[in-house]
């Protein structure tokens, strides 16, 4: 979502690449969890799994679900 | 299974009824003897059927001249059935317990999480305030509920209020739409709100919880769906024995500017110094996503919480519930087995007696 207020001010790279500001600080937060040593990497690793079925519903008309 | 009940129960009599020899015929029943004998002589069984009356379950009693039934309240219920319903009940109890370890232990494990992410949203609601009372156009209720059963009436009570403020928020040029999170609410909401549910999310809990993966459900929830104010509805855990069901606002940038020109705590944003070269409006973007976010992964982690407190609970009642169940049937076997073992006396006594003369 592009911001919408009428400043001039330039939204930032990442919001005009069309990510939000959620999923930026996901990205720098992988790249802060690649930096750790070993025995804690491996942990945080797990930290990071992401698993859900989402399926968007169409007017009362479930769609086919999608795995993430 | 009547039939069988009657089978058992007619092989007793079998003396009375069939000219056929039998050998004795002892009062705990051998299964496959009784289907032999009955394969062959049910007809004769089934004809002499009408002659006699069942009572209880399957006392045969001649009936009289006036149609009366010789003793009322004489039963006499085959013990091996009140044997087979406690060994059912003791199983039950035995796998109840154990589902009710199982919970207290992941209630354990998850309980600090959510107490310790309590601290994430905290400070937002410190800056940007929790108004569920926001008049907007566009409400997004996510309802948050379990995958699995047996859990109490914790996802029901979150389904009623999801419904609640549906009603609350639905209007002339206003819309409500869901976001359902587990299957139990969208099994309940799929049966009258089909029409606006938006977005449904299963198998959140097969990984253990992560603030990755609920931050990229967020992302995935702001991408697809158009909202002004987003409205969370979970159970928040305040003790192993209460779970409250709890609603948390987040409204979007647009909103909170034209809130902070109401005034109120949204109008002390202006007395924030910004750094950087952002502008007002893209933090409050940014902060409103962050915050979505946050309140989101406490949101998932206390209804996990609640969940596992009211599995615990459900199953603790329902032991309970077992071992009186198990207490009355053992009453009722021993009950029947002593009238068995009285019934045989008297038949053998009274048999004696009358070759004596």
């Amino acid at each position: 979502m592009a911001s919408t207020v009428g400043s001039a001010a330039a939204v930032p790279f990442w919001r005009a690449a069309g990510m939000t500001y959620i999923s930026y600080s996901n990205i720098y937060a992988n790249l802060v969890r690649n930096c750790l040593k070993k025995p804690f990497k491996s942990e945080d690793l797990t930290h990071e799994k992401v698993h859900f079925s989402i399926s968007k519903w169409d007017n009362g008309v479930p769609q086919k679900p999608s795995l993430r | 299974m009547a039939m069988a009940a009657f089978r058992r129960e007619g092989r007793r009599f079998a003396p009375l009824i069939t000219p056929r020899p039998i050998a004795a015929v002892r009062s705990s029943p051998i299964p496959e003897y009784g289907l032999l004998h009955f394969t062959v002589f049910d007809f004769a069984f089934l004809s002499l059927q009408s002659q006699y009356a069942t009572f209880g379950h399957g006392l045969w009693l001649p009936k009289g001249p006036s149609n009366l039934l010789a003793p009322l309240g004489v039963r006499s219920i085959s013990t091996q059935i009140v044997r087979n319903r406690m060994k059912s009940v003791k199983n039950i109890q035995k796998i109840t317990k154990a589902m009710k370890m199982v919970a207290a232990s992941k209630l354990r494990a998850i309980q600090t999480r959510a107490e310790n992410s309590r601290g994430l949203w905290q400070p937002f609601t410190v800056l940007l305030g929790d108004s569920p009372s926001v008049d907007v156009k566009k409400n997004v209720i996510v309802t948050i509920s379990s995958d699995k059963g047996l859990c109490g009436g914790i996802n029901s009570t979150s389904v009623k209020i999801s419904k609640a403020l549906h009603k609350f928020t639905s209007g002339p040029e206003k819309g409500t739409k869901y976001v359902v999170l587990g299957e139990k609410a969208k099994a309940q909401l799929m049966r009258d709100s089909k029409k606006d549910i938006e977005l449904c999310i299963t198998e959140l809990q097969k990984n253990p919880l992560n603030y990755t993966q609920v931050s990229v459900l967020a992302d995935e929830i702001l991408k697809n769906v158009e909202y002004d104010a987003l409205r969370i509805v979970f159970n928040k855990f305040r003790s192993i024995i209460s779970f409250v069901p709890t609603t948390s606002t987040v409204l979007s940038p647009e909103v909170v500017e034209r809130e902070a020109e109401a005034g109120g705590k949204l109008g002390d944003l202006d007395s924030y110094e910004i750094e950087g070269g952002e502008t007002k409006g893209e933090i409050l973007q940014n902060l409103a996503e962050f915050q979505f976010s946050c309140v989101l992964f406490n949101a998932v982690l206390e209804n996990a919480c609640s969940e596992q407190g009211a599995r615990m609970s459900a199953m603790d009642s329902s032991s309970r519930n077992a071992g009186d169940m198990l207490d009355r049937l053992t009453l009722t076997y021993n009950r029947t087995r002593q009238a068995a073992i009285t019934t045989e006396l008297t038949e053998i006594i009274s048999g004696a007696s009358a070759l004596e003369g």
